[in-house]
Protein backbone atom coordinates (compact mmCIF):
# COMPACT_ATOMS: atom_id res chain seq x y z
CA UNK A 1 0.00 0.00 0.00
CA UNK A 2 0.90 3.44 -1.14
CA UNK A 3 1.74 6.70 1.47
CA UNK A 4 -1.39 8.52 -0.35
CA UNK A 5 -3.76 5.22 0.07
CA UNK A 6 -3.05 5.26 3.85
CA UNK A 7 -3.19 9.02 3.87
CA UNK A 8 -6.26 8.99 2.22
CA UNK A 9 -7.73 6.18 4.37
CA UNK A 10 -6.55 8.07 7.89
CA UNK A 11 -7.96 11.12 6.26
CA UNK A 12 -11.57 9.70 5.86
CA UNK A 13 -11.42 8.35 9.45
CA UNK A 14 -9.50 11.64 11.19
CA UNK A 15 -7.34 9.55 12.52
CA UNK A 16 -4.82 11.22 14.62
CA UNK A 17 -2.24 8.95 14.44
CA UNK A 18 -2.18 4.63 13.55
CA UNK A 19 0.14 2.34 14.73
CA UNK A 20 0.65 -1.28 13.83
CA UNK A 21 3.41 -2.66 16.16
CA UNK A 22 4.74 -6.04 16.04
CA UNK A 23 6.49 -5.24 19.63
CA UNK A 24 4.39 -3.00 21.42
CA UNK A 25 7.17 -1.21 24.21
CA UNK A 26 6.53 0.77 26.92
CA UNK A 27 8.68 3.99 25.43
CA UNK A 28 5.87 3.98 22.63
CA UNK A 29 3.37 3.96 24.64
CA UNK A 30 4.60 6.81 26.32
CA UNK A 31 5.46 8.22 22.94
CA UNK A 32 2.19 8.20 21.51
CA UNK A 33 0.54 9.21 24.97
CA UNK A 34 2.50 12.58 23.80
CA UNK A 35 1.04 12.87 20.94
CA UNK A 36 -2.29 13.00 22.32
CA UNK A 37 -1.13 15.58 24.62
CA UNK A 38 0.06 17.79 21.39
CA UNK A 39 -3.32 17.15 20.13
CA UNK A 40 -4.62 18.68 23.12
CA UNK A 41 -2.19 21.69 22.02
CA UNK A 42 -2.94 21.80 18.81
CA UNK A 43 -6.43 21.99 19.21
CA UNK A 44 -6.53 24.79 21.65
CA UNK A 45 -7.41 23.12 24.44
CA UNK A 46 -7.21 22.79 28.24
CA UNK A 47 -4.12 20.34 28.47
CA UNK A 48 -6.58 18.15 30.66
CA UNK A 49 -9.32 18.87 27.54
CA UNK A 50 -8.05 14.97 26.20
CA UNK A 51 -7.98 13.78 29.21
CA UNK A 52 -10.09 10.16 29.06
CA UNK A 53 -8.74 9.94 25.56
CA UNK A 54 -5.38 9.91 27.12
CA UNK A 55 -6.50 7.50 29.73
CA UNK A 56 -8.43 4.90 27.84
CA UNK A 57 -4.92 5.06 25.43
CA UNK A 58 -2.71 3.87 28.08
CA UNK A 59 -5.27 1.35 29.54
CA UNK A 60 -5.65 -0.36 26.00
CA UNK A 61 -2.03 -0.48 25.17
CA UNK A 62 -0.73 -1.57 28.30
CA UNK A 63 -3.42 -4.29 28.39
CA UNK A 64 -1.65 -5.29 24.81
CA UNK A 65 1.30 -4.98 25.73
CA UNK A 66 1.21 -6.86 29.15
CA UNK A 67 -0.96 -9.75 27.19
CA UNK A 68 1.59 -9.95 24.96
CA UNK A 69 4.43 -10.96 27.87
CA UNK A 70 2.73 -12.86 29.38
CA UNK A 71 2.11 -15.34 26.39
CA UNK A 72 5.93 -15.72 25.02
CA UNK A 73 8.93 -14.17 25.79
CA UNK A 74 9.12 -12.26 22.13
CA UNK A 75 6.09 -10.66 23.49
CA UNK A 76 4.67 -9.78 19.96
CA UNK A 77 1.69 -7.96 20.39
CA UNK A 78 1.06 -7.79 16.78
CA UNK A 79 -1.39 -5.14 17.54
CA UNK A 80 -3.15 -2.26 15.83
CA UNK A 81 -4.07 0.28 17.31
CA UNK A 82 -5.31 4.13 16.48
CA UNK A 83 -7.12 7.45 17.25
CA UNK A 84 -9.68 9.40 15.85
CA UNK A 85 -11.66 12.25 15.94
CA UNK A 86 -15.19 12.66 14.99
CA UNK A 87 -15.35 16.23 14.29
CA UNK A 88 -19.05 16.32 13.32
CA UNK A 89 -19.73 14.43 17.09
CA UNK A 90 -16.88 16.32 18.47
CA UNK A 91 -15.46 13.18 19.93
CA UNK A 92 -12.68 11.39 19.48
CA UNK A 93 -12.12 7.35 19.48
CA UNK A 94 -9.77 4.89 20.09
CA UNK A 95 -9.51 1.78 18.58
CA UNK A 96 -7.52 -1.82 18.83
CA UNK A 97 -7.51 -4.92 17.61
CA UNK A 98 -5.00 -8.04 18.96
CA UNK A 99 -5.08 -11.54 19.03
CA UNK A 100 -5.88 -13.64 21.77
CA UNK A 101 -6.58 -17.55 22.30
CA UNK A 102 -9.58 -19.28 23.40
CA UNK A 103 -8.73 -19.19 27.38
CA UNK A 104 -8.19 -15.45 26.90
CA UNK A 105 -11.39 -15.10 24.84
CA UNK A 106 -13.08 -16.92 28.35
CA UNK A 107 -11.61 -14.60 31.00
CA UNK A 108 -12.28 -11.29 28.75
CA UNK A 109 -15.70 -11.85 27.49
CA UNK A 110 -17.95 -12.11 31.05
CA UNK A 111 -15.46 -8.87 31.93
CA UNK A 112 -16.78 -6.84 29.55
CA UNK A 113 -20.39 -8.22 29.61
CA UNK A 114 -20.73 -6.83 32.91
CA UNK A 115 -19.22 -3.75 32.05
CA UNK A 116 -21.48 -3.25 28.92
CA UNK A 117 -24.39 -4.12 31.55
CA UNK A 118 -23.65 -1.64 33.82
CA UNK A 119 -24.71 2.27 34.67
CA UNK A 120 -22.03 5.26 34.78
CA UNK A 121 -22.69 4.79 38.83
CA UNK A 122 -22.81 0.99 38.98
CA UNK A 123 -19.28 1.36 36.93
CA UNK A 124 -17.83 3.63 39.84
CA UNK A 125 -18.78 1.49 42.36
CA UNK A 126 -18.03 -1.89 40.91
CA UNK A 127 -14.50 -0.42 40.48
CA UNK A 128 -13.80 0.41 43.50
CA UNK A 129 -14.91 -2.79 45.21
CA UNK A 130 -12.41 -4.37 42.23
CA UNK A 131 -9.75 -2.35 43.81
CA UNK A 132 -10.50 -2.41 47.19
CA UNK A 133 -10.45 -6.97 47.51
CA UNK A 134 -7.66 -6.88 44.86
CA UNK A 135 -9.37 -8.90 42.58
CA UNK A 136 -7.58 -8.85 39.16
CA UNK A 137 -4.55 -6.85 40.51
CA UNK A 138 -2.21 -9.76 39.45
CA UNK A 139 -3.27 -10.46 35.78
CA UNK A 140 -1.47 -9.53 32.81
CA UNK A 141 -3.67 -7.04 30.71
CA UNK A 142 -7.35 -6.51 31.30
CA UNK A 143 -7.62 -6.46 34.78
CA UNK A 144 -9.73 -3.45 36.27
CA UNK A 145 -7.82 -1.77 33.39
CA UNK A 146 -10.96 -1.81 30.81
CA UNK A 147 -13.62 -1.10 34.05
CA UNK A 148 -11.44 2.42 34.21
CA UNK A 149 -11.87 2.56 29.90
CA UNK A 150 -15.51 2.34 30.40
CA UNK A 151 -15.51 5.06 33.47
CA UNK A 152 -13.82 7.18 31.32
CA UNK A 153 -15.35 6.31 27.40
CA UNK A 154 -19.01 7.74 26.33
CA UNK A 155 -18.94 4.26 24.84
CA UNK A 156 -17.64 0.98 24.50
CA UNK A 157 -17.96 -2.04 21.79
CA UNK A 158 -16.06 -4.73 21.09
CA UNK A 159 -15.84 -7.98 19.06
CA UNK A 160 -14.16 -11.20 18.74
CA UNK A 161 -13.57 -12.80 15.39
CA UNK A 162 -12.85 -16.00 14.95
CA UNK A 163 -9.53 -17.24 12.69
CA UNK A 164 -9.64 -20.66 13.16
CA UNK A 165 -7.40 -22.66 15.39
CA UNK A 166 -8.94 -21.06 18.22
CA UNK A 167 -7.71 -17.87 17.96
CA UNK A 168 -9.97 -14.35 17.53
CA UNK A 169 -9.13 -10.93 16.43
CA UNK A 170 -10.11 -9.04 20.13
CA UNK A 171 -11.38 -5.77 18.72
CA UNK A 172 -11.90 -3.12 20.94
CA UNK A 173 -13.45 0.56 20.39
CA UNK A 174 -14.11 3.62 22.87
CA UNK A 175 -15.66 6.72 22.17
CA UNK A 176 -14.38 9.61 24.63
CA UNK A 177 -16.13 13.16 24.67
CA UNK A 178 -13.81 16.16 24.09
CA UNK A 179 -14.08 17.78 27.67
CA UNK A 180 -14.26 21.74 26.89
CA UNK B 1 16.13 5.30 58.02
CA UNK B 2 17.33 6.66 54.84
CA UNK B 3 15.67 8.88 52.63
CA UNK B 4 14.31 7.36 49.40
CA UNK B 5 14.53 9.46 46.06
CA UNK B 6 13.57 8.42 42.72
CA UNK B 7 13.64 11.02 39.88
CA UNK B 8 10.51 11.16 37.30
CA UNK B 9 10.38 9.73 33.75
CA UNK B 10 7.55 9.96 31.21
CA UNK B 11 5.79 7.51 32.93
CA UNK B 12 6.62 7.34 36.80
CA UNK B 13 6.49 9.85 39.23
CA UNK B 14 9.14 12.33 41.32
CA UNK B 15 9.53 10.49 44.62
CA UNK B 16 10.75 11.71 47.70
CA UNK B 17 10.72 9.91 51.30
CA UNK B 18 12.42 11.62 54.10
CA UNK B 19 13.40 10.17 57.06
CA UNK B 20 11.89 13.49 58.63
CA UNK B 21 8.74 12.21 57.59
CA UNK B 22 7.66 13.99 54.10
CA UNK B 23 7.02 12.27 51.71
CA UNK B 24 6.44 13.91 47.71
CA UNK B 25 5.02 11.85 45.43
CA UNK B 26 4.08 14.16 41.61
CA UNK B 27 3.95 13.85 38.00
CA UNK B 28 2.85 10.76 35.85
CA UNK B 29 2.48 6.72 37.13
CA UNK B 30 2.19 4.52 34.64
CA UNK B 31 5.24 2.25 34.93
CA UNK B 32 5.61 -0.56 32.63
CA UNK B 33 5.53 -2.82 35.77
CA UNK B 34 3.66 -1.07 38.61
CA UNK B 35 4.11 -3.36 41.48
CA UNK B 36 8.04 -3.70 40.72
CA UNK B 37 8.54 0.22 40.39
CA UNK B 38 6.28 0.86 43.51
CA UNK B 39 7.93 -2.11 45.85
CA UNK B 40 10.95 0.16 47.65
CA UNK B 41 8.13 3.18 48.00
CA UNK B 42 6.18 0.49 49.82
CA UNK B 43 9.01 -0.94 51.90
CA UNK B 44 10.59 2.54 52.92
CA UNK B 45 6.73 2.80 54.24
CA UNK B 46 6.58 0.15 56.34
CA UNK B 47 9.76 0.75 58.22
CA UNK B 48 9.06 4.38 58.45
CA UNK B 49 5.73 2.75 60.45
CA UNK B 50 7.61 0.23 62.19
CA UNK B 51 10.79 2.16 62.61
CA UNK B 52 10.99 2.53 66.46
CA UNK B 53 12.86 6.18 65.16
CA UNK B 54 10.35 7.41 64.01
CA UNK B 55 8.77 10.91 65.04
CA UNK B 56 5.45 9.28 64.55
CA UNK B 57 4.52 12.27 62.29
CA UNK B 58 4.38 11.69 58.47
CA UNK B 59 2.68 14.34 56.27
CA UNK B 60 2.22 12.67 52.49
CA UNK B 61 1.87 15.78 49.61
CA UNK B 62 0.78 13.81 46.05
CA UNK B 63 0.16 15.79 42.75
CA UNK B 64 -0.22 12.99 40.15
CA UNK B 65 -1.27 14.36 36.82
CA UNK B 66 -2.20 10.90 35.52
CA UNK B 67 -2.31 7.49 36.79
CA UNK B 68 -3.10 4.47 35.44
CA UNK B 69 -5.39 1.68 36.64
CA UNK B 70 -2.55 -0.41 38.43
CA UNK B 71 -1.53 3.00 39.96
CA UNK B 72 -3.97 3.32 41.60
CA UNK B 73 -4.40 -0.29 42.82
CA UNK B 74 -0.84 0.71 44.25
CA UNK B 75 -1.94 3.80 45.91
CA UNK B 76 -5.14 1.91 47.77
CA UNK B 77 -2.19 -0.64 48.89
CA UNK B 78 -0.19 2.32 50.11
CA UNK B 79 -3.52 4.31 51.97
CA UNK B 80 -4.21 0.73 53.40
CA UNK B 81 -0.82 0.45 55.04
CA UNK B 82 -1.22 4.49 56.77
CA UNK B 83 -4.74 3.40 57.28
CA UNK B 84 -3.67 0.66 59.82
CA UNK B 85 -0.80 2.62 61.34
CA UNK B 86 -3.39 5.76 61.44
CA UNK B 87 -4.16 5.59 65.44
CA UNK B 88 -0.38 5.69 66.29
CA UNK B 89 0.76 8.63 64.11
CA UNK B 90 -0.14 11.64 63.06
CA UNK B 91 -0.62 11.23 59.68
CA UNK B 92 -1.45 14.22 57.25
CA UNK B 93 -2.52 13.42 53.46
CA UNK B 94 -2.11 16.20 50.78
CA UNK B 95 -4.27 14.94 47.36
CA UNK B 96 -3.39 18.53 45.31
CA UNK B 97 -4.68 18.57 41.60
CA UNK B 98 -5.35 20.81 38.47
CA UNK B 99 -9.18 22.46 39.43
CA UNK B 100 -9.39 21.37 35.00
CA UNK B 101 -8.24 17.58 36.00
CA UNK B 102 -12.38 16.05 36.87
CA UNK B 103 -9.95 12.76 36.91
CA UNK B 104 -7.49 13.10 39.75
CA UNK B 105 -10.35 15.19 41.54
CA UNK B 106 -12.56 12.27 41.07
CA UNK B 107 -9.72 9.95 42.28
CA UNK B 108 -9.17 11.92 45.47
CA UNK B 109 -12.73 11.89 46.23
CA UNK B 110 -13.06 8.30 45.86
CA UNK B 111 -9.62 7.43 48.70
CA UNK B 112 -11.75 9.95 51.22
CA UNK B 113 -14.54 7.68 50.81
CA UNK B 114 -12.70 4.51 51.07
CA UNK B 115 -10.32 5.83 54.03
CA UNK B 116 -12.81 7.61 56.11
CA UNK B 117 -10.37 7.99 58.95
CA UNK B 118 -7.43 9.33 57.06
CA UNK B 119 -6.51 12.69 57.50
CA UNK B 120 -6.70 13.87 53.39
CA UNK B 121 -7.59 17.08 52.31
CA UNK B 122 -8.64 17.77 48.80
CA UNK B 123 -6.47 20.91 47.10
CA UNK B 124 -7.05 21.92 43.63
CA UNK B 125 -4.65 24.54 42.04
Amino acid sequence: MGADTIRKLTEEDGVVFLIYASFLTQMLISSIADVIEKEAEARGLESTGLNGVYTVLIELAQNMMNYAKSKDQAARTDGLIWVGRDPQNDHYYVQSRNLVDLQDRQKIEPKLNEILSMDSETLKARYRELRRNGLYAHEHGGGIGFYEIAKRAQSISCQFVAIGNDKFYFDFKATIAVKK
Amino acid sequence: MEDLFIAATQYTPHIAMRATGVVDISGKSYPENTFDFYKPVMLWLKNYLTSSQSNKQLKINFEIVYFNSSSSKMFFDFFDLLDEYNDRFNIVIEWRYDEENDIANESGEDFVADFPKLNIALKAF
